[in-house]
């Protein structure tokens, strides 16, 4: 049974529709990350959640009953924002107590709650320090401190790693699932970073024009998008589409035949592109225009006879060295691999009648 | 087409005060004739004076800049025959998009036909065909910047100069168009300098790369030889993602030979790798850092020559084309990089190898590599 349950909501600013009848449910204890780029409306949908703003229609219930009617103090939620927002003249120890200040908390018990998720989150060393002595990872560790300080059942993170350097983004990014799950909170949380949603969420919404177009685990997401729009979010460098002609029980692609079904448009991930430097069977002919290295990976443009790009991604330190310049090249494409979508809606079509 | 050469460049701002700030500091570079080199470094590491120096925006306090033989220091910024995109560096708000980007061609009396020909060539490379007859104002951050970089490959300069050139770009585009700008600047043979802050578009454009840290010259490396060989402890940290495991740790005694003793955050002692290469002036005490690369670390038995640990799964993250999984090994935490998808939740158990090549090793203080893989580090060519 979904323990925070969000149905139809809509919300306008002016003549804009940011939300549009949205709806979510999520479990208890449950890490969903709302996805989506900006201007989307994910901070919107947390105001929402928080108190701060106010919908027009639909309702949100935690736990089975309706908070609309709950001013945001008497929520029973947290949230951290991508900017910290710590007062500045107080040390860490009162940013984080503030909230159960607010609720008229003991002090003995501010004082042990505090420390324990100070503790939690490795900042027990610096609670005296004011804001401006913290470094920005200890800055957003005490603002997620000040979040989680009152035991929320549901947590709200906006963006809370945008501000942080890269080192401490993907330190927290590995920490977080673990640290979330030792309070055992319910936790929406926004960010346009695909791979920070990947790697965090339980599951992933992506939020579009004013709704969830398609809510799944992140293995469900990059597997198997719904259309050609969420399949370009996901994955760097993104999915090739491309235009395919079939004809006689056969497909062509980028002016290459092959033996397979019908199919309208191919999606085909860079990393099921195997880049070959000897004429390969099953395989397109393309100029290698490019090779640009990507982390851990390869990446290299390639262009077929008919002027088609296509992107090819492969692990760093495999296979032949492709050089810096041009070269022929053949590119294997496992078309047991590839989506299919329809070329005017952009849906994504079942496999079975591609 | 063009050799670049930096010789012993310093900015100095305020020379005259007590404490006179070397935002650049005695930097030297030479670049070949159409290579493509990244200035690449946080912001506040000399980077973009550097640029700024090269195009004649900034004066040179120390050191000579040379075009071919040619010294530049003291020639005026339209003197220099450099193409330049430059953030802020404002296209003209009366003249369309097509105009912005012909306007150079033109007042070298290039014929109009090759002038169209090449305005229609890097639009459609930088996706901007669409907008050519708009105005600068009626455009996107993005698009601008686009336009921008379109003026400057548009001439193919014997030297361009580039200053984050790529910042605004939708996620979507950026890997087609690195690769176009790429193939682009190697087909007509364009020296090139650019500057980032972004390490990825560093590795995706440049031939070599110059790291740079507190106006000071760290490493001027190939991508390769960057990830590979890094010169010390700050580039070993800065470059990948995930960057390097790195530790605090020491050498000591083991079964007669050397290992090196991994310490954990709290400075106790985690896992020991032996280190069979003695005679490199490694003496037992002396204090080092460990770093290992998260994807040379393969998973399973140790082959010969390799190490095994094992550790417990803290996190497994798939990204769709790789995992990052963090394990706890002997109470220290260590990434591992994976092509596929591994069903290990967090606790499980997973048995690693450890290849000699993914090891390195930093000095204690002053952070200098000491080993890549087994071999010992050559000394930087400074």
């Amino acid at each position: 049974m979904a323990f925070l349950d969000i149905a139809g909501i809509a919300k306008s600013f002016g003549k804009s529709r940011i939300l549009d009848g949205l709806d979510l449910s999520v479990g208890k204890g449950e890490f969903t990350v709302v996805f989506g780029p900006s201007g989307a409306g994910k901070t919107v949908l947390l105001r929402l959640i928080a108190g701060i703003l106010q919908p027009e229609a639909g309702d949100i219930r935690i736990g089975g009953t309706s908070i609309l009617s709950q001013g945001p103090e008497a929520r029973d939620v947290g949230m951290a924002f991508q900017n910290f927002a710590l007062y500045p003249h107080m040390p860490a120890f009162e940013n984080i107590a503030s909230p159960l200040r607010a609720r008229r908390t003991t002090e003995p018990e501010i004082r042990r709650r505090v420390h324990e998720v100070a503790e939690l989150l490795r900042i027990g060393h610096v609670l005296d320090h004011l804001p401006k002595q913290l470094s920005n990872g200890q800055k957003q560790r005490t603002a997620l401190a000040r979040s989680l300080v009152c035991s929320p059942s549901v947590i709200l993170l906006d963006d809370p790693l945008r501000n942080v350097d890269a080192k401490i983004r993907y330190e927290m990014r590995q920490e977080l699932p673990r640290l979330l799950r030792a309070v055992g909170a319910t936790v929406l949380y926004v960010t346009q970073d695909y791979k920070e949603a990947m790697a965090l969420g339980d599951r992933v919404g992506v939020l579009l024009d004013g709704r969830f177009r398609q809510i799944d685990t992140p293995a469900g997401i990059y597997g198997a998008p719904d259309d050609t729009r969420i399949a370009r979010l996901f994955g760097d460098p993104p999915i090739n589409l491309i235009e395919t002609a079939a004809r006689d029980g056969r497909i062509t692609i980028a002016g290459t035949a092959f033996p397979a079904g019908a199919a309208p448009g191919a999606g085909l991930r860079p990393e099921d592109v195997e880049v070959r430097f000897e004429p390969a069977e099953d395989a397109v002919p393309v100029d290698l225009e490019a090779v640009t290295p990507l982390n851990v990976r390869t990446v290299m443009l390639l262009r077929a006879a008919d002027g088609t790009e296509i992107l090819a991604s492969r692990p760093e330190d495999q296979g032949d060295d492709p050089g810096r310049g041009r070269r022929r090249a053949w590119a294997r494409l496992d078309l047991g691999r590839a989506l299919y979508f329809d070329r005017d809606t952009g849906a994504r079509l079942p496999a079975a009648t591609a | 087409m063009a050799t670049l050469t930096l010789d012993a460049v310093s900015k100095i701002y305020g020379p005259r005060l007590s404490h006179p700030v070397r935002a650049v500091d005695t930097v030297s570079l030479a670049l070949r004739d159409g290579e493509l080199v990244g200035l690449l470094g946080s912001s506040g590491c000399g980077k973009t004076s550097t640029l700024r120096m090269i195009a004649g925006f900034e004066s040179v306090s120390e050191g000579t800049i040379r075009i071919g033989d040619r010294i530049i220091n003291t020639l005026r910024p339209a003197e220099r025959n450099v193409a330049m995109a430059f953030e802020g560096y404002a296209l003209y708000p009366p003249l369309t998009v097509r105009d912005n980007i012909a306007f150079s061609l033109l007042r070298d009396r290039i014929p109009k036909a090759e002038v169209q020909q090449r305005v229609a060539h890097v639009a459609a490379l930088l996706e901007i065909g669409d907008i050519l007859d708009r105005y600068p104002q009626a455009i996107s951050g993005g698009q601008q910047q686009r336009v921008s970089l379109a003026r400057a490959l548009v001439r193919r300069a014997q030297l361009s100069l580039l200053d984050e050139p790529m910042s605004q770009l939708e996620p979507q585009l950026r890997a087609v168009l690195r690769a176009r700008i790429k193939d682009y600047l190697i087909e007509h043979r364009m020296t090139t300098v650019f500057v980032t802050h972004d390490q990825t578009e560093a590795l995706a454009l440049a031939d070599r790369i110059a790291v740079m840290e507190g106006g000071r010259l760290q490493q001027f490396a190939s991508p390769t030889d960057l990830k590979r060989r890094p010169a010390n402890f700050f580039v070993a940290s800065f470059i990948g993602e995930p960057p390097m495991n790195l530790f605090p740790a020491k050498m000591v005694r083991e079964n007669g030979g050397l290992a090196v003793e991994v310490l954990g955050e709290d400075g106790t002692p985690g896992f020991r790798l032996p280190w069979p290469h003695a005679g490199r002036d490694l003496a037992e005490g002396r204090t080092v850092h460990l770093g290992i690369r998260a994807h040379e670390i393969r998973l399973g038995a140790p082959r010969p020559g390799e190490t095994a640990l094992d550790g417990v799964v803290v996190a497994n993250q798939w990204l769709g084309d790789q995992s990052h999984i963090a394990l706890a090994v002997a109470g220290v935490r260590l990434t591992i990089v994976t092509d596929r998808a591994l069903a290990a939740p967090v606790d499980t158990r997973l048995a690693l190898a450890l290849p000699e090549t993914a090891l390195h090793l930093f000095d204690g203080d002053s952070g200098l590599a000491i080993a890549h893989g087994g071999r010992p580090a050559v000394a930087a060519a400074a």
